[in-house]
């Protein structure tokens, strides 16, 4: 012990050394005064901020879409609350564990592998914006997430606006669906409306009509806790319903037209001829756009466009087809308007008709003998109509059908809308380079060959015989009410009107009568009490060689289509159907009884009520 | 014996920094720890008893009999040894590291304790082998080796923020111990050279925190989330701060361990740049005394002692400060005194205690009578 004490002064080097040390520790503490100094003065807006959106999270509070009505003010889609699972990708501690945990519990809107990719990304691109994961959750859901909370900061249960449509697949084509909007959807609308997550319009008349129905975003500013959990509310900003929007549209009609068509694949329209109004929009086979709202899974999505009817196509204004016979009332006002033939002049009808070295047949193999007009549109009579294309060429017949609105867009207000197809000599020479041959005109008679129409076009066709040459604009959207209570009404519109003559009309109308009242092929569409008037189509899809095999027999790819057109009451037209059926054989058989269901329904419910109805 | 009793030969500046340290401590785990909106957590109950505790083995250490620390130091490494050794084979796993020990409702954390080992291993060595000129390598070497020990048994739990700070004492206590100084740039040399293969023995979220430290931004809601967190807590304190118990970065909970490792971040957050300061001060002030008793020292022992928990406090410090100011990338160090922790508490008290009992001999020339010179008489 005695050698280890020493004084002080005899190890100056011990003090010196430990000197240089205390210089290195006020160094050091000096960089961490300036250290502090960067951080809490220089820097401090910075953090200040920082430290701001730390705390506060906006919630956004999604506005109700506007309800759609029908023209007697029953909703046909609606808003309603739903339980639904959002994710907070900032709170997000443990993505895989949190999703495989809720996978056990809730249905995803996806796969939970492609809900974890969507979350992880998130996390990073985009972590102060929730995201819905699930929907519709049950109360035994709810509970369990509850339940398990501390466990799943990331994820909570919100309630949320969800759309309905209580018709299901009724107007499924009509409506359209909504889902949530595409990053191009969010790029295209700037007008800041559209928030990620919001739901969109994507089809129909919830794409068309968006901005009516959509209302505006409200958000509340919370401050929450490092694990999401909301701790105070600062500041709200409510949101604002989506207008209300009224449509033509008739839910029986709609109703009666699904329930006609059953399970076969087609389309019904109808609408009222001096108006517009489209009544009933139907097209089958259709798919259920709750399950759009619910958010639809891949899955199901490939499936529906995979089937080959069609699901997702409006048949109404997106499918093109012949239009066989119903076209037989524009070559007999062609012929008319051009002074071709006399209507009562009789053609002699052996059962086929011998052009060149072809034969085209008649329907009815026996033959029709004689006949004129009337009992040529009556018994739809093919050789009688193939002698009319023959006579005219196409330049008349175009004239009378394209001035019907066929042929051409409509212009109704839905989107997604194509249009058929109305031949003549110009169109032949632009598309083939080719000269117009005779039977193509004669094919014409029939509506065979180039021709082809969507069933609006059709409807809108029947529709301007039915008002003698007025063409109105079909359309859906009756009127939408502002947030001030006033209504912006849409309007009848008339395209334009035809020169035809009165008389020439009248001796068609009484001919459609004739096709459902007079022993005609249309007679499934008859109704007691009122006259209706239309005529039937048979629509070939393939041309089958040898002996006359009926369409029943076919495979069903190529039975025909089955059109039925007409209107009624005959002496003064309130309403206008038009019925499609793909592969459905006879027109007389398959469409006819469709259009009496519809007008049955219409005569029925007392006819159109208000809104839009009583403003003719 | 006469002169002046123990009592009065107390070091009273350093236990009165250390008082004050404690004080706002203990304040400062109120504001961290207590529930939103609501009362004091058991956190600030305990930790008001660890400083309790802290106080008792600070006297009781201030008390032991002259020369008794210097004595008992081999069976106190040897103790802390097998303690290390205990806690590698069956301690408490928590976080992925190995480090506590269980005793009854408290764990204790041997690591801590050896860093007092290592200061008392190397001051007894050290100033067995002073020599006028400086020590040599032939010396150097035994007291690198001394050191390796427990820092091995640490690196393996592994905690290597404690490692690096039992490599720290060592160097720091090698310089007051006048390791000859062309001694010194080799080893820096070396220990530089020897990072690459600290790499290799690190753990997957050592490595991380290490590259996030580096671009922080990297990965703001995995591991670089803390620094981000912790940066804008203490920049957003501000120069007068948000008030205390205002802070919203640690009251909300986005700061993670905010009562132990990032104690500051809060702290700095409540008192802004003043009260920051105002705490650096302070710890300035009991690093200075601890090298000021270092100097003053009459016996090369607590001259060594003294150094090395001025280094040990030095270390503590300005790693932990650094890191909750992004200076340094995440290790588990504490920041002595105000950091919620027993065993860190207590390490605490027991260094100052052993610095107060040491730092007493210098009256032993003025009064007279000690034991010192009796023995040299």
């Amino acid at each position: 012990m005695i050698q280890r004490i020493r004084r002080r002064e005899q190890d100056p080097d011990i003090a010196r050394r430990a000197r240089v040390l205390l210089y290195v520790a006020v160094g050091a503490f000096f960089l961490l005064l300036s250290r502090l100094y960067w951080l809490q003065v220089v820097s401090y807006d910075t953090y200040q901020a920082l430290s701001e959106n730390n705390r506060l999270r906006m919630r956004t509070v999604r506005a109700p879409r506007g309800p759609i009505f029908d023209r007697k003010g029953r909703p046909i889609a609606e808003t309603q609350g739903s339980f639904d699972l959002v994710c907070s990708p900032i709170d997000v501690a443990d993505p895989a564990g949190e999703i495989r945990f809720l996978s056990e519990i809730v249905e995803f809107d996806a796969d939970p592998v492609e809900i974890l990719e969507k979350v992880r990304e998130a996390m990073v691109s985009n972590p102060f914006t929730s995201i819905t994961v699930a929907r519709d959750l049950r109360f035994e859901q709810v509970s369990v997430i509850e339940f398990n909370r501390e466990g799943l900061p990331g994820f909570s249960v919100m309630v949320e606006a969800k759309r309905s449509y209580p018709y299901g697949t009724a107007f499924a084509h009509a409506l359209g669906y909504v889902g949530e909007a595409s990053p191009e959807e969010l790029d295209a609308r700037s007008d800041g409306r559209l928030a990620m997550g919001d739901l969109v319009g994507k089809y129909g008349l919830e794409r068309l009509m968006d901005n009516v129905l959509r209302g505006i975003n409200g958000g509340r500013k919370v401050e929450v806790d490092a694990a999401g959990r909301d701790q105070r509310m600062v500041e709200e900003v409510p949101s604002t319903t989506g207008m209300p929007l009224y449509t033509t549209l008739d839910l029986d009609l709609q109703n009666a037209a699904k329930d006609a068509l059953g399970s076969q694949a087609g389309a019904v329209i109808a609408l009222v001829p001096k108006t517009g109004e489209v009544l009933a929009f139907y097209s089958a086979p259709a798919f259920d756009p709750n399950v759009f709202a619910r958010g639809i899974r891949k899955a199901d999505w490939q499936a529906l466009n995979a089937d080959p009817r069609k699901p997702m196509q409006n048949k109404g204004l997106q499918g093109t087809y012949a239009p066989g016979s119903t076209v037989k009332p524009f070559l007999a006002l062609a012929a008319l308007e051009e002074r071709i033939i006399d209507k009562s002049a009789s053609l002699h009808c052996p059962g086929s008709y011998r052009l060149g070295n072809r034969t085209f047949r008649c329907w009815k193999e026996k033959g029709h003998g004689s006949v004129d007009m009337y009992r040529a549109l009556v018994q739809s009579c093919d050789v009688y109509f193939y002698t009319l294309g023959l006579r005219l060429g196409p330049e008349p017949v175009a004239a009378v059908e394209k001035g019907a609105g066929m042929g051409t867009l409509t212009g109704i207000d839905l989107p997604g809308e194509r249009k058929g197809l109305v031949p003549d000599k110009e169109w032949k020479r632009r598309v083939s380079k080719e000269r117009w041959y005779d039977y193509e005109s004669l094919l014409l008679g029939i509506g065979q060959g180039a021709i082809h129409l969507t069933p609006l076009e059709m409807t809108v066709g029947y529709a301007t015989l039915a008002t003698g040459g007025e063409v109105m604009r079909p359309h859906v959207v009756a009127k939408v009410v502002l947030p001030d209570g006033s209504t912006t009404e849409k309007k009848p519109e008339l395209v334009r009107k035809l020169a035809w003559k009165p008389e020439n009309v009248e001796f068609i109308r009484k001919g459609l009568a004739g096709v459902v009242n007079d022993y005609g092929t249309g007679g499934r569409a008859k109704l007691p009490g009122i006259v209706v008037g239309g005529k039937t189509g048979t629509a070939q899809v393939a041309q089958v060689k040898g002996k006359m095999i009926k369409s029943e027999d076919l495979p069903y790819e190529i039975r025909d289509h089955a059109w039925f057109a007409g209107f009624a009451p005959v002496e003064d037209p309130r309403i206008a159907v038009v019925a499609m059926v793909e592969h459905g054989g006879h027109g007389g058989s398959a469409a006819a009884p469709i259009v009496k269901a519809v007008m049955q329904e219409f005569f029925r419910t007392q006819e159109a009520g208000p809104p839009a109805a009583e403003k003719r | 014996m006469s002169g002046p009793s123990k009592l009065a030969r107390m070091d009273w500046p350093l236990l009165f920094i250390a008082i004050l340290l404690c004080g706002i401590g203990l304040v400062n785990v109120y504001s961290g720890t207590r529930v939103h909106g609501g009362a004091a957590s058991a956190l600030f109950a305990k930790q008001f008893l660890w400083i309790a505790l802290g106080l008792g083995v600070f006297f009781a250490t201030y008390y032991l009999s002259d020369g008794f620390i210097e004595e008992a130091t081999p069976g106190y490494a040897i103790l802390i040894l097998v303690l290390l050794v205990i806690v590698l084979a069956v301690g408490q796993i928590r976080g992925g590291a190995q480090r506590w020990i269980s005793l009854g409702g408290f764990n204790l954390q041997p690591s801590e304790f050896a860093k007092i080992g290592v200061v008392l291993m190397l001051a007894r060595y050290y100033s067995s082998k002073y020599q006028y000129g400086g020590i040599g390598l032939a010396d150097t070497l035994p007291a690198i080796g001394m050191v390796l020990v427990p820092f091995l048994l640490v690196a393996l739990q592994p905690d290597l923020g404690t490692a690096g700070v039992l490599l720290f004492i060592l160097a720091g206590m090698s310089v007051i111990a006048c390791v000859k100084g062309w001694l010194l740039g080799l080893f820096a040399f070396l220990g530089s050279a020897a990072i690459p293969a600290l790499w290799y023995f690190m753990k997957d979220y050592q490595r991380q925190r290490v590259i996030t430290f580096l671009d922080p931004e990297r990965d703001p809601l995995g591991a670089g989330y803390h620094v981000i967190q912790s940066k804008i807590a203490v920049g957003s304190g501000g120069i007068l701060g948000k008030g205390y118990l205002q802070g919203t970065q640690g009251a909300l909970r986005f700061l993670p361990e905010k009562h132990t490792d990032f104690a500051f971040a809060v702290f700095s957050e409540e008192w802004g740049f003043l009260g920051s300061a105002l705490l650096l001060l302070l710890f300035a002030l009991l690093v200075r005394r601890l090298f000021h008793l270092a100097i003053r020292s009459q016996d090369r022992f607590a001259s060594f002692a003294c150094g090395g928990v001025a280094v040990y406090f030095l270390t503590h410090t300005v790693i932990n400060l650094a890191m909750v100011c992004g200076l340094f990338p995440v290790v588990g160090i504490p920041l002595p005194f105000v950091s919620y922790g027993g065993s860190s508490m207590l390490t605490n008290m027991l260094a100052l205690g052993m610095v107060a009992n040491l730092s007493r001999s210098r009256f032993t020339f003025q009064g007279g009578g000690t034991r010192g010179q009796e023995l040299s008489s």
